[in-house]
């Protein structure tokens, strides 16, 4: 399905929702049984875990993993200027295909947290989920999952694209944070957006570009289920624009900034940046 | 290195016929390689030698070519990570730092010493021609015993220019599918023209392996073949008469200075291959 371009005005994006939403539910099975389906292979997680006793040690021992103290200020000039070269690469008109021939990786597709236990919202102690747009906004909006369903949906398959250099294609549906941004009236000096999650402290900022890019969404299902635990429900970022460490789970708020706020990898020595 | 000497030299080769007027201390050549070609050389060993190690690090994060959700054909090894002293970087971010960095330092040393190559007319010493195939079987019988004398050569023998001219082709060839890989979707269109980012990744990792294997030979019969070829390397000096060509040098044979000659005089007409190659020159 090629994902449609919506009425700007935000009055009709709800009406349409209805009529999209049955769409969607002829196209796949969008049952709330995927939401309970067995956890997923968690080898990222351990390697993650890896990579997090490794910059341990490192900042233990005194000469530490990164090569030569005196490269750290190049290794950073160098990052900068590649943050260059990426943001004037990127274009809102290249997107992403998945090959036609690939296979979408189903189970194979690994997920990953980084709370000990699988993250899930409690809505005894928490009340009931809400996805937050907040910060340097005209309406600041609190969205409920069936609020979120409601509004244009978004229909793609793509490739994900992992730090480590694997990838995994997934149908993925979900709502275009550039709506979300229209809808809650993003001011202009909101150049970043901060992603937030209830997975410990997890969480990511993005340059505006690269979040409203047409293809980064607020996803809540994938391969035609709603996303289960494992994979970051009820809500996650996904985006074949970024790396997927920049595609917070268990999303809670998005936070619209005039400053770039980190991020739970960037903060741990990965590029900040991690563009496609 | 008949080919490098004024087109006025005498037939009879040695230090006597390219050194100065009487009364000089010293013969002098001109360097045997240029101060950019020297540069570069060696900026280029610390770059590449980062850009593999971190790379293998970078590898072994995920040390398989396949989707997820898939299987891949073409890698024998699929699954397995490379040895960690092979790596650099310590772990996954350092090891991407180093190879973001010093991606510009391999890519800039190279459009220089290209650029260089071209406009200052090396480019004649190194691209391949005609009978370099033929010259280059030479060289193999040369090296196996199957052959008592060393083919005649210009600056390089024709292995060598083999050698030297597949490296900047294989290192264009691991910029394009490294920009491929790192950006994929900016970069679509490169990334589809090495069929898609796992085949992209897979040519990356091929031309690696490649230049991995260039440059371990090239050092071998640096080491084994002409050990005074370094000195021309880093300060530019070299003496002609301890040339492989002089000293009838295979690897291992022939490797002292002792057996130094002045390089064979012109053939006399059962070489005739190699004295059309002179004139071409």
């Amino acid at each position: 399905m090629t994902p449609r371009r919506h009425p700007d005005a935000a009055a009709r994006l709800l009406d349409d929702a209805a009529a999209r939403l049955e769409a969607l539910d002829r196209g796949a099975p969008l049952g709330l049984a995927g939401r309970t389906s067995p956890l997923g292979p968690l080898e990222r997680r351990r390697f993650l875990a890896a990579g997090g006793s490794a910059l341990a040690a490192a900042l233990l021992a005194g000469c530490n993993s990164f090569g030569p103290r005196s490269a750290r200020g190049l290794l950073e000039l160098a990052e900068r200027a590649n943050e260059h070269v990426e943001r004037w690469l990127l274009r809102h008109t290249s997107m992403d295909h998945a090959p036609r021939a690939a296979r979408i990786a189903g189970r194979s597709f690994p997920a990953y947290h980084i709370s000990r236990h699988v993250p899930v919202w409690d809505e005894r102690r928490r009340g009931p989920w809400r996805l937050e747009i907040a910060g340097l906004v005209e309406r600041p909006l609190r969205l409920s999952l069936d609020d979120l369903v409601r509004l244009p949906a978004v229909q793609q398959r793509v490739n994900h694209y992992c730090v480590e250099g694997w990838t995994a294609v997934a149908t993925w549906w979900g709502v275009r944070v550039r709506d979300l941004a229209r809808l809650a009236g993003a001011r202009p000096e909101a150049q970043y957006v901060d992603f937030q999650s209830f997975d410990a402290d997890y969480h990511e900022s993005w340059d505006l570009e690269s979040a409203t890019h047409p293809q980064t969404l607020v996803a809540y299902a994938r391969d035609g289920r709603y996303l289960p635990p494992a994979y970051g429900a009820p809500a996650r970022l996904h985006s074949p624009v970024k790396l997927g460490y920049k595609c917070t789970k268990y999303l809670t708020r998005v936070v619209f900034m005039a400053e770039r706020n980190g991020g739970y990898w960037s903060d741990r020595g990965y590029e900040w940046y991690a563009g496609t | 290195m008949t080919t490098v000497g004024p087109p006025t030299a005498p037939a009879t080769y040695g230090p006597p016929a390219a050194s100065p007027p009487p009364g000089s201390a010293a013969p002098r050549h001109p360097p045997r390689h240029h101060w950019i070609v020297r540069t570069t050389h060696w900026v280029n060993v610390l770059a590449v030698a980062v850009m593999v190690g971190s790379g293998l690090r970078i590898f072994n994060a995920y040390p398989a070519f396949h989707r997820r959700g898939e299987s891949f054909c073409c890698y024998p090894l699929e699954g397995r990570p490379v040895p960690a002293w092979l790596t650099f970087g310590g772990w996954l971010a350092g090891a991407r730092n180093w190879h973001f960095a010093m991606m510009w330092v391999l890519a800039l040393t190279g459009l220089v010493y290209l650029g260089f190559v071209y406009l200052h007319g090396e480019w004649r010493d190194l691209v391949p021609r005609r009978g370099d195939a033929r010259d280059a079987w030479e060289m193999v019988k040369f090296y196996t015993l199957a052959r008592r004398d060393h083919p005649r050569q210009g600056k390089h023998n024709a292995l060598q220019k083999l050698a030297y001219f597949s490296m900047p082709v294989v290192g264009v060839v691991l910029v394009l599918t490294g920009l491929a890989i790192w950006k994929p979707v900016s970069l679509g269109w490169l990334t589809a023209l090495f069929g898609g980012y796992v085949w992209a990744r897979y040519w990356h990792f091929l031309a690696m392996l490649a230049l991995v294997v260039l440059a371990v030979g090239h050092v071998f019969m640096v080491l084994a073949v002409d050990p005074y070829s370094l000195r021309g390397m880093i300060t530019g000096g070299y003496d002609p008469t301890l040339a492989p060509e002089a000293r009838n040098a295979r690897p291992f044979h022939h490797l002292l200075p002792r057996w130094r000659s002045s390089p064979a005089p012109p053939p006399t007409g059962a070489e005739a291959p190699a004295e059309r190659r002179e004139e071409d020159a």
